[in-house]
């Protein structure tokens, strides 16, 4: 795993970090997922029952926050003055936040539970400090965000070295781990596999839109046509009508 | 066995449920709150959860779940926009439709797999509708014009309702693309700030400038005499462009616009800037003031036509409009209602209970409740629950006798603290339940709090918070703002000769936003005030809402721990408990 993720992060982050405007867009990213792993982690922390485990999650969460703050600060060290780049933007709009794991109201936790959740935690973490090398040895980024990455690269070990302390438990006590450490593996493939076809789906169906907007939609716009301004009747309607409530028109 | 209606407000802004036992609240609680997006807009799964659980019940239990508009009719409004504004609208017709057809259009599917209901559970209100209901039934009045005023719903942005006992009927309304919220919103946009986020900012701004831009802007409006408005749209684009809600027309009209997070030094506070910088940022706040003035006159037209053509004592108001609390202030001073009562959830969030009360009042047909008394309607974490986890999180905590008093007197030591007492607010203005408060006296605490705890912009002033019994000795409220100014919905004057004395919470204007507070909204914060006022001899404490920038009001005790913990608050009250401040 470890050595084909290598192969190709190595050229793909060679290439990325260099073209004009992504470093930028590529810090924005990484604030906007420490901040998702802040608020998955004070989930946890919030829900686990197992009570040991609240301080954990706790000070783990407040590590992604920092790094999330620190990753923030070189974007808007490196966008330029005066006005603010979309990158900048977005690491301070929390309404934009991706890398964050409720999908459907239910919390990264509350979806996988506790074995689940720290299997996905261990390889998430191994993952980034793999990536976070690649970065450091080819030296990618500028000075100041390789000081930054080093600096964040302690905590991040020290976040695999704990959640791995937490499976080696699950182990001994003969619980199935080694299947959950496979099956986030899996899950992180998977899960990158459908955004990238959602995101080339949307594409499409966005180009067939446009051209049923062309073809189809153009002639209507002979009788269609704006509303007037200033105060109109209200149109009567049973609006309080039991059988008119359950429409949805 | 008693009735539960289970209101919801989704998939725009500010998602929402809010849950009814026999037309009274259990809970109202916002999707951000648990979630920590700010605005989240997805299904509130966990809020009606949490709304249930408070409750005792499951979904099956509900005996109806009412939406809060009726999606077909917003579509259908979105496909003739695009279809009007051909071709124009190639740039948002794709993006919109892909949303609807990927999501919105199977709402009804949607709604009873996420909150496990039956389909003939399900009620549609209508948008304007359910902010009209959620002002007129959580009110005291028995009869009121009833006027809703945002951005868009399905087709109204601005609309009038004659409410009477249990039944609310429409008069009339004014459509889109006419509306005084996407007007405010295109001029929010145009000096940098986020859309449904910075119109704060905007009202904020405003105090620092004079209305130099009204000319200009009173091209974009037109108040008829009929008691109306029109849009000039050739100002506009949101009706047809993915993003941009300004045309070229306006930057022609007002200059280029402001770059989001450009520095802003205007005269009267210019700190290092250059020349260029205040004579630009007195610009910004010029066409700000402009915008707030003719905002607020735009209000007071369209309350007078309300009195006109509903004629009650009482008007109730809701809509995001209806939380520009300057506005709010000059509709109740110098509009001719008597009493104005405002929804505290004026935006979206707002209509979820709007759309539960509709079902209970106007569809199911039951007699009104009495008004709503408290708004910390949310989350409580409770002094058990939050000690096992100040225990298991090893903070340094103590449980003082008196806590009121305890942070009363730290309070008047200069120390900021974080307040966290009973359940979650509702709406979006903290008032004592998820607060920051610190000593209003001093200028350097208020720099402290922004410095070290919310990283705010200088034009946001704080807030005060004063005790009912000595509210009329500080502050200048008008007769009819009794009631807003209980949830901060309305600014008011504060009297000359006090403005020396509490400087942290005077806007430049003179003006403050006040949170009026009685015994029985909020016993323990009113408590702290009567505590303070011993020690100080001021009855007033500022406030601010308990969140670090760009994220929502803090909720759970863990959420509390963590803002405490990356801020620079000097000590958290959690239920009761005082914890200490970690090394
Ligand atoms: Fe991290
Ligand atoms: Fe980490
Ligand atoms: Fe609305």
């Amino acid at each position: 795993m470890g050595q084909l993720r290598r192969a190709y992060l190595g050229p793909i982050s060679e290439v990325a970090w260099r073209l004009p405007g992504w470093p930028t867009r590529l810090l924005a990213a990484f604030s906007l997922a420490e901040r998702g792993s802040m608020l998955d982690m004070l989930a946890a922390a919030d829900a686990t029952p197992r009570r040991e485990m609240r301080r954990k999650y706790f000070l783990h969460a407040l590590d992604e926050g920092r790094h999330a703050g620190i990753f923030a600060s070189r974007v808007r060290a490196l966008s330029p003055p005066g006005n603010i780049s979309r990158a900048q933007a977005a690491t301070e709009d929390a309404g934009l936040l991706q890398g964050h794991g409720i999908v459907a109201g239910e919390t990264l936790f509350a979806r996988l539970g506790e074995m689940d959740f720290l299997a996905f935690v261990f390889v998430a973490e191994a993952d980034a400090v793999e990536q976070f090398h690649v970065y450091l040895d080819r030296r990618l980024p500028d000075p100041d965000t390789t000081a930054a990455l080093r600096d964040i690269l302690k905590d991040e070990s020290f976040h695999v070295s704990y959640s791995k302390l937490e499976c080696d438990k699950y182990r001994r006590e003969g619980q199935p781990i080694d299947h959950a450490i496979r099956l986030a593996r899996w899950r992180r493939v998977k899960e990158g596999w459908m955004r990238f076809t959602r995101d080339f789906g949307e594409r499409m169906s966005g180009v067939w839109l446009l051209v049923l907007y062309f073809l189809v939609i153009w002639p209507f716009r002979l009788v269609a046509r704006l509303e007037r301004g200033g105060w109109q009747r209200a149109p009567a309607r049973p609006t309080s009508a039991l059988a008119a409530a359950r429409l949805e028109g | 066995m008693p009735a539960y209606i289970l209101g919801i407000s989704a998939l725009y802004h500010d998602a929402a449920a809010v849950l009814l036992r026999d037309g009274v609240v259990v809970g109202a609680a916002q999707e951000e709150r648990f979630s920590r997006v700010k605005h989240d807009a997805a299904m509130p799964r966990r809020a009606a959860a949490w709304c249930l659980e408070q409750a005792g019940i499951t979904a099956a239990d509900l005996d109806y779940l009412v939406f809060y508009e009726k999606p077909l009719r917003k579509f259908e409004r979105i496909l003739a926009t695009s279809v009007a504004t051909f071709p124009r609208s190639w740039g948002s017709f794709p993006r919109q439709m892909r949303a609807w057809l990927g999501d919105k259009l199977w709402l009804r599917t949607n709604l009873c797999a996420t909150f496990g209901v039956r389909s003939d559970r399900l009620l549609f209100c209508e948008h304007h509708l359910s902010h009209a209901a959620s002002a007129f039934y959580a009110s005291p009045h028995e009869k009121a014009a009833v006027l809703a005023v945002d951005g868009v719903g399905e087709w109204a942005t601005t609309s009038l309702w004659r409410g009477d006992g249990s039944a609310l009927e429409p008069v009339s309304e004014v459509r889109f693309p006419h509306s005084l919220g996407l007007l405010y919103s295109t001029i929010t946009a145009h000096l940098g700030f986020a859309v449904n986020e910075g119109e704060y900012k905007v009202m904020g701004m405003a105090a620092y400038g004079k209305p130099a831009f009204r000319q200009e802007l009173d091209r974009l409006l037109k108040l008829d005499p009929a008691g109306g408005f029109e849009l000039d749209l050739d100002y506009f684009s949101f009706h047809y462009h993915p993003t941009r809600s300004g045309s070229p027309a306006l930057e022609a009209l007002l200059g280029p616009p402001r770059f989001p997070g450009a520095p802003f030094a205007p005269a009267v506070a210019p700190g290092d800037a250059s020349a260029q910088q205040i004579v630009e940022s007195q610009r910004w706040a010029d066409i700000a003031a402009s915008a707030q003035a003719q905002v607020e006159d735009a209000m007071l037209h369209l309350v007078r036509y309300a009195k006109g053509a509903v004629g009650t004592d009482a008007l109730c108001l809701a809509g995001g409009v209806a939380l520009n609390s300057v506005a709010n202030r000059r509709v109740a001073a110098e509009g001719p209602f008597a009493h104005v009562w405002v929804q505290p959830a004026a935006g979206d969030a707002g209509g979820a209970m709007g759309a539960a009360m509709w079902a209970w009042h106007a569809v199911l047909g039951n007699p009104r409740q009495p008004p709503l008394a408290r708004m910390d309607l949310g989350r409580v974490n409770g002094p058990a629950r939050s000690s096992e986890m100040l225990t298991d999180l090893g903070a340094k905590f103590t449980e003082p006798a008196d806590p009121g008093a305890s942070a009363a007197a730290e309070l008047a030591d200069g120390k900021v603290i974080g307040w966290v007492e009973g359940g979650d607010e509702w709406g979006p203005r903290a008032l004592g339940h998820r607060s920051i408060l610190a000593d209003p006296r001093s200028t350097e605490v208020k720099d402290h709090v922004n410095a070290r705890v919310k990283y705010r912009e200088l034009f946001r002033p704080f807030a005060p918070a004063v005790t009912a019994a000595a509210a009329a000795d500080w502050f200048d409220i008008p007769a009819a703002a009794a009631e807003p100014a209980r949830w901060m919905l309305s600014t008011a004057g504060v009297h000359e000769a006090r403005q020396a004395t509490i400087p942290a919470v005077v806007h430049v204007d003179g003006s403050a936003r006040v949170q009026v507070v009685d015994p029985v909204a909020s016993p323990a914060f009113h408590q702290l005030l009567v505590e303070f006022n011993k020690l100080s001899g001021v009855p007033v404490v500022l406030n601010t809402s308990f969140n670090l920038k760009g994220e929502p009001m803090v909720s759970s005790t863990v959420d509390a721990m963590a803002s405490f913990v990356r801020s620079g608050l000097d000590v958290l009250y959690i239920d009761g408990l005082r914890v200490e401040r970690p090394k």
